[in-house]
């Protein structure tokens, strides 16, 4: 199978699963491999009480003169079979009541739920103990009442993922066509569920585990047969600390953490297979940049890019780059619309303007300056100065980008007290006249993300921006998931502020109307690299580059609506697999041998106005048609 | 809207404990062999002897519901009711017909002094060390919290209570049990507090350790979760420092995991009271629970867990009310 294959090359799966293997081969073999047999009568002498580890013994003996290697071996028996059986006993229950309460729902759900939550908060080893107790305590009962009481996280567990497979669309169509509930349950919901009913499964048995030793530690184990808890009990209860009998004491528990470890190594191994978490987070120490020197004179701009390189570094060390030399610039007062399909590099490329690059990526070459100051050879005190203060972002989904837990103003007032020397109050009242300046209403400032509506959260995320009066302001996708005519409100608010406040502007976005309507230059991505840069109405009137002009051609055109929309065959390349030659070669109609196997530098055609494809450097005329 | 939640949630808690008393009750009852009227099953007893002290422990009158006339309430369960709306517990079989009030009152106070500390010093060190595993992820610090918490988790509390005991008395010379040192006599208030003090600690070190792995595995991987947010991007990008980030932002939103823990974990809390106690010859509620079983005490039994019962769904509710003010999304059920 599949799965153990996997399993078997999990580095701490494949030592839980020889672990675990060894306890089974002992418990099955325990009659070969044991050197004394337990339920044989001895007759110990006062020699044989509590005899250290010998030849004769090698773990001693313990209170009754038994080998204490033999019972360790007979107990794993116990351990495994009360483990196993009390753990399927709990996936049934649990299984079944989730499964049917995330099927169902409704008010058969919800009472199922409850049910559950109301065995969640009785505190099982109390429960186990009193009903044990009063029905007996035969190991037949002991694994009833330890699957009885264990199946509450399974049902939870089992009910969320439920709740998630039945509304996919699979399931949503086998409805439509009419299969039943039970056909669907079997064939397109329980398939889903039992990955994680697997990872879930030997938690379960772990605790079963732990359960059965405990409740024969205080006594209520079955009498009739050796486990480890029990024999802990009599060590413990028979005078073994006061006779220092560690072999006797300590062998049975570790025994039980041999087996608990290598059940739970299994369990984590196969949660990670079933579920893999990333795991990585924003505030892992960034690699230190590789400061190039500078050339000539440094940039006046507000924001330059100087042939910048990003890599993200994968979980094996393979590179991929994702931003390969790209050189633009942005003046204060000046508009740039960064184009592009998704995963050309657009967000990346801004992101690592302020040294903010998701973990694992890394700037591996080239520069990038605000105002004439190198953001790769500041120190972490000037790059805190820096961020915000010289260039603030609107982040794509403003819904994420704020705290949830924190009010809207509160998140102003920190940015600008963050970069200036003022008092609360009077920030506060600085972050009011900014949600007032973005169209909302002051008074609502104190009130959570979650109570504003889209329009609105968009609209605070560019008051947050504008907390520190930046230079240049990035604008990622600021539209997307809004309705139209809040789009327009947006739009129109930042284009005002722009001018208003003299700022430069980066905005990012698929919609190329948008950028011809309030961008003064324009710079379009592909695969990473830059592939045509220039004045907006210059570019959108005759690109030079094939990747532009099928963009245009495939964007509708209000004083064109007849001419018909080409969308562009194929899709961006994966970063892991670039071509070796032009990118874009692959996809492109007007491609010839030189574009597979060379780089296209950038050809400068006019004003700040350059593409990178090797058309330009045929003989004139055989340009783009 | 929240206001409502409020009571919701206050209400549910009071219909859980309803419904507890009542399995409480019936669990003894109606379950084979009828343990209720164990007490009475002295053989020793003549006859009239077992009929009077039926009436006396009202065994005579129906269980649920009085159907052969009379008050329909004057039955076992509704008698059960009354008698425990005045606290009275009923009398124990064993302790010398000592009231299971007065029993389980002590009890609990003694299992207090040992829980309280433990989940202190264990929250506060679980989620400051779970924070710092979790900020050098991947490094060898990260690598040893998981590892510890790993075998705090395969570790039996028991057998590591035996451990400590075994090596803490042996060669530290710590008590190995109870809660003072007995047939001392104490020259002054100190000394009697250093007593209690050489007592706790050992049962105190266990229960910290085994919490301590729980609270820190988790702490971890709440706050992995938070430091990949968005918004802690943002913060990155406003100018915080990696402190101030932590503080704001992150430590709020990922103590939110940790409060339904803790809450969630009382159950787990009363397991390893049960173990430490028994270990440790403490006399708490645990060990009163552990000595009714052996004696098949059963009014001691049901009172006390009965208690441990409502003490984990009290602090449920506690720590529902409490996710309530820290979370300002919550707004339904």
């Amino acid at each position: 199978m599949n799965f153990g294959r996997k399993l078997w090359a999990h580095r701490l799966g494949r030592i839980g699963v020889i672990m675990l293997g060894v306890s089974v081969v002992l418990a099955i073999f325990a009659p070969v491999l044991a050197p004394y047999d337990p339920e044989e009568n001895i007759r110990p002498t006062i020699d044989d009480i509590y005899a250290g580890p010998s030849s004769e013994h090698p773990l001693g003996t313990d209170d009754a003169g038994y080998d204490v290697l033999s019972l360790l071996i007979y107990g794993s028996r116990v351990s495994l079979v009360v483990g196993f059986a009390g753990a399927i006993i709990a996936l049934f229950i649990g299984g079944l009541i989730g499964l049917v309460a995330g099927f169902r729902g409704g008010k058969l759900g919800n009472g199922l739920m409850r049910f559950t939550d109301f065995f969640l908060v009785i505190p099982d080893l109390a429960l186990q103990i009193v009903i044990v107790a009063i029905i007996g305590q035969s190991l037949q009962n002991i694994i009833l009442v330890i699957g009885a009481l264990g199946w509450t996280t399974t049902a939870r567990l089992v009910r969320a993922q439920t709740l998630s497979v039945r509304e996919r669309k699979f399931v949503t169509r086998a409805r439509a066509v009419g299969g039943s509930d039970f056909y669907i349950l079997r064939r397109h919901v329980f398939p889903q569920v039992l990955p994680l009913m697997l990872a879930n499964t030997v938690l379960t048995v772990s605790l079963a585990i732990l359960a059965e030793s405990t409740l024969a530690f205080i006594g209520l184990g079955d009498p009739t047969v050796v486990s480890w808890g029990q024999m802990l009990n009599f060590a413990f209860n028979r005078g073994a600390v006061s006779a220092g009998a560690w072999w006797a004491l300590i062998t049975p528990g570790f025994a039980i953490v041999w087996v608990v470890l290598g059940v739970t190594l299994v369990g984590n191994a196969l949660e990670d297979i079933v579920n893999p978490r990333q795991g990585r987070h924003h505030l892992e120490p960034e690699p230190i940049p590789r400061v190039v020197p500078l050339v000539g004179a440094a940039p006046t701009s507000a924001l330059a890019m100087r042939n910048l390189v990003v890599e993200f570094v994968g979980a094996d060390g393979t590179r991929s780059r994702a931003v390969d030399d790209v050189t633009f610039e942005v003046d204060k007062g000046e508009a740039l619309g960064l184009v592009g399909e998704s995963g050309c590099g657009k967000t990346t490329t801004m992101l690592a303007a302020l040294r903010l690059l998701p973990p694992g990526g890394e700037i591996a070459d080239g520069s990038v300056y605000l105002h004439g100051e190198n953001v790769l050879a500041l120190d972490e005190d000037s790059l805190r100065e820096t961020r915000w203060t010289r260039m603030a972002l609107v982040f794509q989904g403003a819904m994420n980008a704020l705290n949830p837990v924190r009010s809207v103003q509160d998140q102003i007032v920190e940015a600008i007290r963050a970069h200036a020397d003022i008092g609360q109050a009077e920030a506060r009242v600085r972050a009011i006249e900014l949600l007032e300046l973005v169209g909302i209403d002051g008074d609502r400032g104190s009130e959570y993300p979650h109570q504003f509506s889209g329009g609105m959260r968009q609209r605070a995320m560019i008051a947050l921006a504008l907390a520190c009066d930046p230079e240049v302001i990035v604008a990622d996708e600021p539209t997307t998931a809004l309705d139209v005519m809040i789009q327009a409100q947006v739009m129109e608010l930042l284009d005002r502020l722009r001018r208003q406040l003299g700022m430069g502007m980066v905005l990012i976005t698929h919609d190329l109307a948008l950028v011809a309507e309030t961008c003064d230059r324009v710079v379009v991505m592909y695969g990473g690299i830059v592939a045509e840069q220039g004045p907006v109405t210059e570019v959108f009137a005759a690109p030079k580059h094939p990747y532009t002009k099928l963009l245009l051609e495939a964007f509708p055109d209000l004083e064109e609506p007849e001419r018909p929309l080409i969308s562009i065959p194929g899709s961006p390349p994966r970063l892991d697999q670039l071509p070796p030659g032009c990118r874009f070669a692959p996809r492109c109609p007007y491609a010839f041998d030189r574009c597979h196997v060379e780089k296209p530098p950038a050809y400068p055609i006019g004003d700040r106005w350059e593409a990178a494809c090797f058309l330009l450097d045929l003989p004139v005329g055989a340009a783009l048609g | 809207m929240r206001g409502r939640l409020l009571v919701r949630k206050v209400l549910w808690s009071v219909v859980t404990v309803m419904v507890v008393i009542t399995f409480n009750f019936f669990l003894f009852r109606v379950l084979p062999g009828d343990p209720a009227k164990a007490g009475v099953r002295d053989p020793r007893l003549s006859p009239a002897a077992v009929e009077a002290a039926r009436i006396r422990f009202g065994l005579d009158k129906p269980v649920f519901l009085n159907t052969e006339g009379g008050s329909l309430f004057d039955s076992q369960y509704f008698h059960y009711l009354q008698a425990l709306s005045e606290g009275d517990l009923g009398t124990s079989y064993a302790f010398n017909n000592r009231a299971v009030t007065s029993l389980i009152g002590n009890a609990l106070r003694n299992t207090v002094w040992l829980v309280l500390p433990a989940q202190i010093l264990s929250i506060g060190a679980g989620v400051a060390l779970g924070l710092w595993a979790a900020y050098r992820r991947g490094t060898k610090i990260d690598v040893g919290a998981l590892t510890f918490s790993l075998f705090m988790w395969a570790l039996p509390t028991f057998f590591l209570g035996i451990l400590l005991l075994f090596f803490g008395s042996r060669y530290l010379g710590f008590p190995s049990a109870g809660r003072v040192t007995i047939g001392a006599n104490y020259a002054n208030a100190f000394e009697q507090f250093w007593d209690i003090a050489r007592h706790l600690f050992l049962p105190t070190l266990t229960f910290t350790l085994v919490l301590l792995g729980e609270y820190m595995l988790v702490m971890r991987s709440s706050v992995v979760e938070v430091f990949g947010e968005d918004y802690i991007q943002t913060a990155k990008a406003k100018g915080l420092s990696v402190f101030e980030i932590i503080r704001k932002h992150a430590f709020r939103n990922a103590m939110l995991p940790i409060v339904t823990l803790i809450a969630l974990n009382l159950g787990f809390t009363v397991s390893g009271a049960i173990q430490v106690e028994t270990v440790f010859s403490w006399p708490g509620l645990g060990k009163l629970t552990v000595d009714a079983v052996s004696q098949r005490d059963y009014p001691v039994l049901q009172g006390a867990f009965l208690l441990l019962a409502i003490s984990v769904i009290a602090a449920n509710l506690v720590a529902e009310l409490l996710y309530l003010r820290l979370d300002p999304r919550v707004t339904e059920v």
